[in-house]
């Protein structure tokens, strides 16, 4: 990652997709950890805009950045994409609810 | 064959986009009240709709994000949210409008009680988006909207004063009520760029999971497919041109508008009429309801796509849910479905920049777009027609009010 990235157009409101291939919720906001050689250094990405909601995902956690930002490991592992968790329940009764 | 599907995406964005059942009345009022000097218009609300899809299904197909996506990262959360709001609430309405068109051209076809078909539509509606996989969907309702062709067919026969017809491509302003005719300028144009037909488009060409080789078979489909759609607007305003105006009739329901292919062509005709407009409606029902799921899961990162178990994208196939639901709840009250779609055309013209300038800014970005980012022809085009869709944003409103949504 030695590329600069503008972190305003870059990063932020940017797509989060984990390793699978499952997107995972926008970046919400950037927590910087202070100035690398005049460079602020970003060290997590925060999905999720409500306080209880909101998940810190640590920077070694981020693959690539281009169009979205790619993520090393599956959402669960970072605890992400559990609004889709919480109402599977709603659908799976459902005939074909599996089928593609 | 299969070279025949490959356009399918676009058609069906096309004949759910240009003739639901908001746009077949437009049209047909414009020619009952100018007969033919609106077509102009048409042309130009064509040229934006193909000019700017081709762009978003650029950008999906080189960053693999669709026009939300786009809205939300130019726009930001705040004014993105105000987008994502106004792009809702149009989806909704049209979906409302577009359950009670089924219904409508149901009645027309079986004559049972309104409020069953509109049981039935809803249902009916509901398993197609369930069960039917996207690439069937597509393909059915939009190529057996084309039989709307029967338009087409009627404009022809009823001989039409051709050189009238001619001019009618020739911008002009009339000597009569230019209030309405401006009305109907931006209604026209309105209803030619309406945003759902964008983020229909630009999703489904990553449901279609095209990749930069597809990039030609999108150029095609947007090119062919809305002008397909701009065809059969002709057609459904010359019908009315040759055959209303010079009564001084302004048809007001679908019965009255499928008359047009009646008195020329017959029962056969009109089946044909009432088929083509039945799935053209089904095929607006099925792009607004997917389009309030794409909006909303873009928007918030979520998860989404047909391409996609439903188990697999929970919020994107509730929201859709959610959507038929609540437009089945809408056109259930009473309210008229026409009427419905005529002031959803004109709020999400009000909304249009809010859609368009984040695809133009995205479409130049070379971190977004790499090697296929806009070219010249594709941002004089662009630019173009951004300065159009200012214009008609602005002068809306105030329209509507002055002629009192259209009724002089």
């Amino acid at each position: 990652m030695s590329e600069p990235i503008d972190l305003a157009l870059g990063i932020l409101d940017h797509q989060v997709v984990d390793s699978e291939g499952f997107r995972c919720g926008k970046v919400d906001d950037l927590e910087l950890g202070g100035i690398q050689e005049g460079k602020p250094v970003v060290e997590t990405i925060i999905v999720g805009r409500r306080n209880r909601r909101r998940v810190h995902v640590p920077w070694d956690e981020v693959e690539k950045v281009d169009s979205a930002v790619w993520l090393k490991r599956p959402a669960r592992e970072l605890r992400l994409r559990r609004g889709d968790d919480r109402l599977r329940p709603l659908l799976e009764w459902i005939p074909g609810a599996h089928a593609r | 064959m299969k070279r025949i599907f490959e356009i399918a995406l676009g058609i069906l964005a096309a004949i759910g986009g240009f003739v639901d059942i908001g746009d077949i009345v437009f049209n047909v009022a414009a020619g009952a009240m100018f007969q033919y000097r609106l077509l102009w218009v048409v042309v130009i609300g064509v040229g934006a709709i193909i000019t700017y899809s081709e762009m978003c299904g650029r950008v999906t197909v080189a960053s693999g994000r669709a026009v939300f996506d786009a809205v939300r990262e130019r726009l930001g959360f705040r004014v993105g949210l105000v987008a994502l709001v106004a792009a809702q609430l149009v989806n909704l309405m049209t979906l409302a409008a577009e359950i009670g068109g089924i219904a409508l051209a149901l009645q027309l076809l079986a004559g049972l009680p309104f409020r069953a078909l509109l049981v039935l539509a809803v249902l009916a509606l509901a398993v197609v988006l369930w069960a039917m996989p996207f690439s069937w969907i597509e393909r059915i309702f939009g190529y057996v909207g084309l039989a709307m062709l029967a338009f087409a067919v009627a404009a022809i026969k009823l001989d039409p004063g051709w050189g009238d017809v001619a001019s009618g491509f020739v911008p002009s302003v009339p000597s009569g009520d230019r209030a309405l005719y401006a009305y109907f300028v931006v209604g026209l144009i309105g209803a030619a760029t309406v945003p759902y037909e964008v983020y229909f488009y630009s999703s489904g060409a990553m449901e279609e999971q095209w990749t930069p080789k597809d990039l030609g078979t999108n150029k095609a489909n947007a090119i062919i497919g809305y002008s397909l759609g701009g065809f059969l607007s002709f057609a459904l305003m010359i019908t009315a041109g040759a055959l209303f105006y010079p009564l001084g009739i302004t048809p007001e329901s679908l019965g009255s508008v499928a008359l047009g292919v009646d008195v020329p062509l017959g029962t056969i005709g009109l089946l044909c009429a009432l088929v083509g407009i039945l799935f053209a409606v089904s095929g607006a029902a099925i792009d607004t309801a997917f389009s309030g799921g794409y909006t909303l899961a873009q928007f918030f990162g979520w998860e989404w796509g047909k391409y996609r178990r439903p188990v697999d994208a929970p919020r994107f196939t509730l929201t859709w849910i959610v959507m038929v639901v609540l437009g089945f709840l809408v056109v259930v009250t009473g309210v008229d479905p026409i009427k419905v779609t005529e002031y959803s055309v004109i709020f999400s013209v009000v909304a249009l920049p809010l859609t368009y300038v984040p695809i133009l800014l995205v479409a130049n970005d070379r971190a977004y777009m790499g090697r296929y980012r806009n070219g010249r022809v594709a941002n004089v085009f662009g630019i173009a027609y951004l300065v159009v869709i200012l214009a008609i944003a602005v002068a809306a409103i105030p329209l509507m009010l002055v002629t009192n949504m259209g009724q002089g």
